[in-house]
């Protein structure tokens, strides 16, 4: 076997060393630290991206609630302005109903009054004819005229 | 017959012979391929990493993910502290796995310095004793109570320690013999089989026909060794980070 062969040992033996010693200190030493470096660039790329995307989002997020915030405050104040416009509005209503109850009511009292103004004159009228009729049945039976206050005083007694 | 016999393709050429101070360290087709590989890794790495962009192409693709890998098995076993030794693993890991592979290519030249125990005992010394020296760096004398088993009789203690020791070790040659066995053992049997194809298909009286089956085993051995040849560097690679989380972390 030619492995085995003593004098085949020393020049293999020195030829790996000196081989090996421009493999470890030339050819590494040379490429290895820039793909490393190119790794390690990558990785914090990587890392900054996933960081900066980790803020956005956070951002959004924010915004999100912010507007979120928003859109229920503004119902909250369109709530609180449709539930006042009511309110006003019923109560303009109730105030013109009360308005309007009270001009009726001020009319139907000046009619009634009106009313029984008409009432007492046309009383008064009937009994100043009763009295005159009467006055005159009397003189008709009698021939004599009898006092007016008195068939006033009889008229209105009948018509009471 | 030297051109049938298995062993063969281990055959170790010089090309071009050079010696340092009295010691041979001729150029050999085993360096030659250790060189290619270099030439395909730093291809890789350096197509890899030339426009390096935050979303990556193919090739930067391709690149981060052995790294990533690396990184996970790196991070799993010797963690937070690990960081500092991943290009060292990832050194150990694609060039292993770069060499069992390119022993894989089917040409008659292709070699696998990985079916070598002196290229893998190397490898392993070199991880063993980065480990011993990131563990004296570390811990100081203290580096060697990893030896004292913790909450142990003393006695006991005392009969275990020397199986620690041995078991330390021994650490780099079970690591080196584990991938030169396992490449070794898969170029073999690969070889046999190659073998067994000329010689059945060969067959007189129905030439090409007997050769099928062992061509088929040959053709799922070659998928089995894609994985073997995956599965060894990342073993090796394993091993290592563990070795190294028992100097950084010891118990």
């Amino acid at each position: 076997m030619p492995q085995f062969e003593p004098a085949n040992f020393v020049p293999q033996m020195v030829w790996l060393v000196v081989a090996f010693a421009i493999l470890y200190f030339v050819i590494v030493q040379t490429t290895l630290p820039r793909l490393g470096r190119t790794i390690d660039a990558r990785e914090k790329k990587v890392m900054g991206d996933l960081t900066s995307a980790e803020r956005a989002k956070a951002e959004a997020d924010h915004m999100q609630a912010e507007y979120e915030a928003g859109v229920a405050t503004a119902q909250d104040k369109a709530r609180a302005r449709v539930a006042e416009a009511r309110a006003a509005a019923a109560r303009e209503i109730e105030a013109n109903n009360a308005e309007t109850n009270r001009m009726l009511h001020s009319k139907v009292e000046t009619a009634e009054a009106a009313l029984a103004e008409r009432r007492a004159k046309a009383i008064g009228e009937i009994e100043a004819v009763a009295a005159e009729a009467a006055g005159d049945i009397v003189e008709k039976l009698t021939g004599s005229r009898p006092d007016p206050a008195e068939t006033q005083a009889a008229a209105r007694a009948a018509l009471a | 017959m030297s051109a049938n016999n298995p062993m063969e393709q281990f055959a170790i050429r010089t090309l071009h012979p050079l010696s340092v101070s009295g010691y041979d360290v001729s150029f050999t087709n085993s360096a030659l391929w250790m060189l290619v590989a270099l030439v395909v890794i730093a291809a890789f790495m350096v197509i890899g990493t030339m426009k390096p962009t935050l979303v990556p192409g193919r090739w930067q693709a391709a690149l981060e993910y052995v790294y990533d890998f690396v990184v996970g098995v790196v991070d799993e076993n010797v963690g937070s502290k690990g960081k500092a030794y991943v290009p060292l693993i990832f050194s150990v890991f694609v060039f292993v796995l770069v060499c069992n592979l390119l022993g894989l290519v089917p040409w008659v030249g292709s070699f696998t310095p990985t079916s070598h125990i002196a290229v893998t005992l190397a490898l392993a010394l070199i991880v063993f004793l980065i480990v011993v020296i990131v563990g004296l760096v570390n811990h100081g004398l203290h580096f060697f109570t990893f030896f004292w088993p913790k909450g142990m009789h003393p006695a006991l203690a005392l009969f275990i320690m020397p199986i620690e020791v041995v078991s330390f070790l021994v650490r780099p040659f079970t690591l080196a013999i584990r991938l030169f066995a396992n490449m070794t053992a898969g170029h073999v049997l690969l070889k046999v089989f190659g073998t067994f194809v000329v010689a059945l298909g060969s067959f007189g009286a129905l030439p090409y026909v007997f050769g099928i089956v062992p061509l088929a085993v040959n053709v799922a051995l070659s998928a089995l060794e894609l994985l073997i040849a995956l599965i060894q560097a990342y073993v090796f690679a394993l091993l290592a980070s563990i070795y190294l989380n028992d100097a950084i972390n010891l118990h």
